[in-house]
């Protein structure tokens, strides 16, 4: 029986490369087209894992995560087009830009609201509020955000190649994604493995109890709280740069709300899982969409609710319990 | 002077609306900890009962008696089915409201469309203070949040009900020894706040657009209405409401009405951060 574990370990690794190298293959299958939506539906799933960083590792719950997500994306449109700069460097500037943006707003706020001891329900509410400022000012500022019909033109990012800087193709885009969303989720996985996650598990269970045994825990809340954003501001840069075009429902309360649902669904806490929930739940509501568009909001509330009462760790978890209990009343 | 009058009776406009707004979330988050977030749905309830009362031929007044009963009967199902499971778990309360707003809302669209509602104010006309004519709806607006504020203040705190209420809040265990059904005070109070939003969602629907999304402008403002003026108390609401509206119209004067929606929100926070008990603490 001993044995079992590490077999069942080995099955994991398998089944993990196998997946990876089928994502990778996919645009040969599936066709570019498909796979730009994929590419897209990845960097949602990277606002989700930013997400899931804090709501899943600390339980502090964000009602506002796609500002940052907005603020990447937005910071990366508006350096990127408006600042005169050659598009092959622009375009990374405004990357590095975005991100830089959002975690000084998430420090600014943070330190706020961490330091002066807001935390549960509370700041959840707060930080609802913050998307629904974001909105405001991007609606407000129209000369410089474009307002309700957003930004256009921003240019891809450039990498050196034979001959000189140039955009990727179609399919090295898509591979140049795919690698970044792979690279955070493993980084987040592997810093949260060992001692840091057993300290932040602590400060969620008892925040008091942790503060007791020597550890800053508002310091390490804001640093969370931080990296979450840039990381959620990570996927909204390499989104404006990919598709090109950022409107305002990139920094909507309604993107915010899906963050939740993604991490909710795939599984608090297991980083890979909200990813693979961002793509399946895009997947679903543009099936869902294209048969009657007005059918959408009524699923995704429905999500919610069902991810209440259902499935509170995930919908993978959920099954696993569903199994075992038939499998145990079939003993 | 002439500026000045309309100035002062559009703050207390939106004062007034604010508190109307507020109200309801100030017994269910103030009071009772809940964490409502179709409670802006609950307003657009209140509005879309109007536009059918009055697309029946039904008056004003007649759409202001029905909407809290609808209301008060959606609100208790609502705790019924949902939000009595969640007491211990004020995260998923979050997002289980939020489902149920998307519903609401979505369901409402499917209903009715998505075009604007037709809704029509009881009075017409315009009355003169001191020189300036201003519509005398909304003074009736601001004379109707003043006796609702006071009526509930004074059934929270004069009526066995209200005692009841503010004993479960304090101790649920000793409230239940002391033969007081819980479940039913905590249902009741629930569906109190849904039918309030119902009531602010017809009186102030002759100043709006009546769609299926009106309630979200309303949700982070009535949130911070309650929270900035301190949780949970009738003064408390007006405290908030007089800080969010009145600093709303001021800005309106000098900055877009976007970016002063957005500074206000910023203020509230700060606020909040120095004075966590709100203007008016218990």
């Amino acid at each position: 029986m001993a044995q079992l574990p590490k077999t069942l370990e080995r099955y994991w690794l398998v089944a993990g490369i196998a997946a990876l190298v089928a994502i990778y293959a996919a645009p040969l299958f599936i066709g570019v087209y498909s796979a730009s939506l994929f590419r897209d539906a990845m960097l949602f799933g990277l606002m989700a894992l930013g997400l899931d960083f804090l709501w899943g590792k600390t339980g502090v719950l964000s009602f506002g995560h796609a500002t940052f997500f907005g603020t990447g994306a937005y910071g990366a449109a508006i350096i990127s087009t408006q600042w005169g700069l050659d598009p092959a460097f622009g375009a990374w500037a405004g990357l590095v830009g975005g991100i830089i943006l959002a975690s000084a707003i998430a420090l600014i706020v943070g330190y706020f609201l961490i330091y002066g001891g807001v935390r549960g329900s509370y700041f959840t509410i707060v930080t609802l509020a913050l998307g629904v400022i974001a909105k405001f000012v991007v609606l407000g500022a129209s000369d410089v955000t474009g307002g309700d019909a957003g930004l256009l033109g921003i240019p891809p990012l450039q990498f050196p190649t034979p001959s000189g800087l140039q955009a990727l193709p179609e399919i090295g885009q898509y591979w140049f994604v795919i690698s970044v969303v792979c690279f955070m989720v493993f980084a987040i996985w592997w810093a949260c493995s060992g001692r840091y996650g057993i300290l932040l598990k602590s400060i969620e269970d008892n925040e008091r109890r942790a503060q007791a045994l020597g550890y800053n825990t508002a310091a390490h809340l804001l640093a969370v709280f931080v990296g979450s954003a840039a990381i959620a501001a990570l996927g909204g840069a390499l989104y404006a740069s990919s598709v090109g075009v950022v409107a305002t429902d990139s920094i909507d309360l309604t993107l915010s709300t899906q963050a939740i649902i993604f991490v909710a669904i795939g599984g608090r806490g297991t980083l890979l899982g909200p990813v693979l929930a961002a793509v399946v739940v895009i997947w679903l509501e543009q099936k869902i969409s294209s048969f009657d568009a007005q059918l959408w909001p009524l699923f995704m509330g429905g999500l919610f609710i069902l991810a209440v009462f259902v499935f509170p760790d995930g919908v993978l978890k959920g099954l696993e319990r569903l199994v075992t209990k038939v499998k145990g009343t079939a003993q | 002077m002439e500026t000045a009058i309309p100035a002062l009776l559009n703050a207390m406009t939106l004062i007034s609306i604010l508190m109307l707004v507020g109200l309801g979330l100030a017994i269910t988050y103030g009071l009772m900890g809940i964490i409502n977030m179709s409670h802006g749905d609950f307003i657009t309830i209140g509005a879309f009962s109007l536009a059918m009362v009055q697309g029946f031929g039904g008056s004003f007044w007649l759409a202001l008696a029905i909407a809290p009963l609808i209301g008060v009967v959606l609100g208790f199902c609502i705790e019924k089915s949902i939000i009595q499971f969640l007491y211990k778990r004020p995260l998923a309360t979050i997002m289980a409201t939020w489902g149920l707003s998307l519903i609401l809302q979505q369901s409402l669209q499917l209903i009715f469309g998505a075009a604007p509602q037709k809704v029509t104010s009881p009075i017409a006309a315009t009355v003169e203070i001191f020189g300036a004519s201003y519509p005398a709806y909304r003074l009736l607006l601001i004379a109707m949040a003043v006796a609702i504020m006071a009526a509930v203040h004074l059934f929270i705190r004069k009526t066995s009900f209200g005692l009841d209420l503010r004993t479960v809040i304090q101790n649920p265990e000793m409230a239940d020894a002391l033969g007081i059904d819980t479940k039913r005070v905590f249902a009741l109070a629930f569906a109190i706040g849904t039918g309030l939003a119902a009531i602010a969602g017809v009186l102030l629907a002759p100043m709006t657009a009546v769609i299926a999304q009106m309630g979200t402008n309303y949700l982070a403002r009535s949130f911070f209405v309650v929270i900035v003026g301190g949780a949970g108390s009738v003064p408390g609401v007006v405290a908030g409401a007089g800080f969010v509206g009145g600093a709303e119209t001021f800005l309106n004067y000098i900055i877009p009405a976007t970016m002063s929606q957005a500074l206000v929100l910023v203020l509230a926070i700060i606020l909040v951060r120095f004075r966590p008990n709100g203007l008016v603490s218990r």
